[in-house]
């Protein structure tokens, strides 16, 4: 499986005048809002949202069902289902060009090509009536001007990559014959087949068993090693968030509300919606008593309140968290939370 | 927190079940989902089954309560065997062994409302009627966590977290003392799966039931059970006490195991020896111990002899040849980062604003 250098030679030389600026962020989302026809009027399920990414950096979405990190994640793939959702404001700058603003031919062009995206159930999104390696060669073949032998080569090129055994014999194998965790990694062949700038994973391993989890866990970061790409991955397991996060944004119903460096986010996380979701994960070290918990659920559109949305579950919250929403501020170089009483040490005494 | 070791409340003994193989119309292969489980769940206590999908544990937790018949073995709750008694005798004794099950979207009748869901159980089993039936459909409800008012309200207007409280409400309304959880959090999210496990640790003090947790998530399993069995493909091949399994797993595979938990803790990022390859199919289970094709330890003779459920110190059982020279070679012992300072501070401040909250506002779990 090392014989990777010898990969990027094949194809196209034309996306390489980025990688000299390393800091610059590949992709920059600026104040994203999504909307749902039908919501209440400013209740909007993506809110303000923005985060950057490098090349060769991983930024980590968290959060639960309903924040909203799917729907950041589609709205970036230009994959939103319109209507019902709208998209209606902000801005996503990929190496200059706002994403949110093309039309949807270049669009098109885009998607599997400078970018891809791998799914939590990869069952859903192969088709079953092809090949593994018919998909994977469509894919090359949809943005590439090579021919079709070559695009099977190379489709065969990337189950060797993501280390599919007898590769040879899965490349006319159909989808329902290989296993969830090998069925990933023709999902992720098939997303670097074109060798994208971005790769978006929404929830990749979240259907897959521990062991197989870990397998492919492994193996994007490798991947990413190697080529270079930056990625957005999308999680509810701040396990994983911390294994493979260089950037981490914690989502709540729809809005950004802590973000920063992985290390800051574990070592000083700032929300209460963080420090509350750290608190409900049970330890893998011995037993400390009854786990902390986050009372009640995510209300819905409806009943959101106007001011910071996570007010209802709240123990710190007052009437002006209800009222007015938090902006997001900065706590140390980087490092943001959506608190009007953050550090909460210096704001809420310890009561008795 | 457990009773007198002796004081046993349901077994299983050599317990077998393959599906397939049979009749006309049944495949040809033989799927060998339970080979040979014997265990013991003693009163009180937790006992958690854990293992990857395919491994037999949901088919084991069935197999306890007898919703489906074992193709061979025994199953004794509270000394007699269950699986010759007469279908009235089997009803009677099913109110005292409830399951709560994964999907709480799947589970309950979609046509009928919380109040009847609850209360069916209360009216077969003859407990109670009319009013008082209706008072104790909704103690139940506020047990849970719910309010007696959602009892006129339909299944599909709950979130998942309120299903699943729904299903353990009326999981206890036969005033059960087994309940056994087939994956009864891993559906959720997680502040509401802490919502459930907290709930579900309250219920078992306060009604003295026993709880078997089957679950493929190791972290709930340490923070919730007592003793634990790893299974693999149909086998139990470790069982022990929890902290002795994660402190010292003595079987490869649960020493596997244990090392691909993500470690909640981005400080010293190591790459970690990984298990290669699939889980192989239970129709078609690997001679000799059936680990070995994933085993970094495997012989030759792993690959032939079958290893027997041996006993280890402590009370701990564990199936593999080698688990004496395994255990020296000191692999997969896990170490969990310690919480922050900051996490810790900020978490403490969180807990006691959050009682005061508590003893203000409405009670939840």
């Amino acid at each position: 499986m090392m014989n990777t250098s010898a990969l990027p030679s094949m194809l196209d030389h034309t996306r390489r005048k980025s990688e000299s600026d390393a800091a610059h962020p590949l992709l920059k989302v600026e104040n994203l809002s999504v909307r749902f026809d039908g919501a209440p009027a400013g209740i909007n399920v993506v809110d303000d949202v923005s985060f950057a990414v490098a090349k060769g950096r991983t930024l980590c979405i968290v959060g639960e069902s309903g924040c909203g990190k799917s729907v950041t994640a589609l709205a970036l793939m230009g994959l939103l289902p319109t209507p019902p959702a709208r998209i209606v404001g902000g801005r996503a700058l990929f190496d200059g060009k706002d994403l949110l603003a093309l039309p949807d031919r270049e669009r098109a062009d885009m998607r599997g090509n400078q970018t891809a995206m791998i799914f939590q159930e990869p069952m859903t999104s192969l088709n079953p009536v092809f090949t593994v390696g018919d998909q994977i060669t469509e894919g090359i073949l949809r943005h590439r001007k090579i021919s079709k032998a070559a695009a099977s080569e190379r489709a065969l090129e990337m189950l060797r990559r993501v280390r599919i055994p007898a590769p040879e014999k899965r490349m006319r194998a159909f989808p329902h014959e290989l296993s969830g965790g090998m069925r990933q990694r023709v999902m992720i062949a098939m997303a670097l087949a074109n060798e994208p700038q971005l790769l978006i994973a929404d929830e990749p391993t979240t259907a897959l068993d521990v062991t197989i989890q870990a397998q492919i866990i492994a193996l994007i970061h490798q991947l990413q090693k190697e080529s270079g790409m930056a990625m957005i991955l999308i999680t509810h397991d701040l396990g994983v968030v911390a294994e493979v996060a260089d950037e981490v944004v914690v989502m709540y119903a729809g809005r950004v509300v802590e973000s920063g460096p992985v290390e800051d986010i574990f070592a000083d996380p700032q929300h209460p919606y963080t420090i509350g979701l750290m608190g409900s994960v049970p330890s893998l070290g011995r037993r400390q008593g009854r786990l902390t918990t986050i009372p009640g659920t995510v209300p819905p559109a409806e009943l959101m309140p106007r001011g910071c949305r996570f007010s209802p579950r709240c123990p710190f919250a007052d009437q002006r968290c209800v009222s007015d929403p938090p902006p997001l501020i900065e706590l140390s170089p980087g490092h943001r939370a959506r608190c009007w009483y953050a550090p909460l040490e210096l704001h809420r005494e310890p009561i008795r | 927190m457990n009773t007198q070791a002796s004081d046993i409340i349901i077994e299983s003994t050599g317990l077998v079940k393959h599906f397939g193989g049979g009749g006309l119309l049944s495949s040809p292969t033989i799927v060998r989902a339970v080979d040979g489980v014997s265990m013991a769940v003693k009163r009180g206590e937790t006992f958690a089954i854990v293992g990857e999908s395919g491994c037999g544990k949901s088919t084991l937790g069935r197999l306890l309560l007898r919703l489906i018949e074992p193709t061979a073995g025994d199953v004794r709750y509270e000394g007699r065997s269950i699986l010759g008694l007469p279908p009235n005798e089997m009803r009677k004794l099913r109110r005292e062994m409830q399951i709560i099950f994964q999907d709480p979207f799947g589970s309950l009748n979609p046509r009928m409302n919380v109040r009847d869901i609850v209360g069916e159980p209360i009216w077969l089993h003859g407990l109670a009627h009319g009013a008082e039936k209706q008072e104790r459909v909704a103690d139940l409800l506020r047990t849970v966590g719910l309010i007696p008012a959602h009892g006129e309200r339909y299944p599909h207007e709950f979130s998942g977290g309120q299903r699943q409280r729904i299903g353990i409400a009326r999981a206890l309304a036969g005033e059960p003392k087994l309940i056994i959880g087939d994956e009864p959090v891993s559906a959720l999210d997680v502040s509401i799966q802490a919502q459930i496990i907290n709930l579900l640790e309250h219920l078992k003090d306060r009604f003295g039931l026993t709880l078997v947790i089957i679950a493929h998530d190791l972290a709930v399993i340490r923070h919730m059970s007592d003793r634990v069995a790893v299974m693999y493909l149909g086998e139990i091949v470790e069982l022990s006490d929890t902290d002795d399994l994660f402190d010292d797993p003595l079987h490869p595979y649960t020493q596997a195991l244990l090392t691909a938990i993500p470690v909640p803790s981005p400080v010293n990022r190591q790459p970690k020896p990984l298990l290669q390859g699939d889980v192989p199919s239970p129709a078609a289970p690997p001679s000799g111990c059936r680990f070995h094709t994933r085993c970094p330890h495997a012989k030759a003779r792993c690959r032939e002899e079958h290893p027997r459920l041996e006993a280890a110190a402590d009370g701990r059982q564990v199936a593999c040849h080698f688990w004496r020279e395994i255990q020296n070679a000191g692999s997969g012992a896990l170490t969990a980062p310690p919480a922050s300072p900051a996490l810790t501070k900020r978490l403490a401040l969180y807990k006691t604003w959050r009682e005061r909250h508590d003893k203000t506002a409405t009670p939840g779990l």
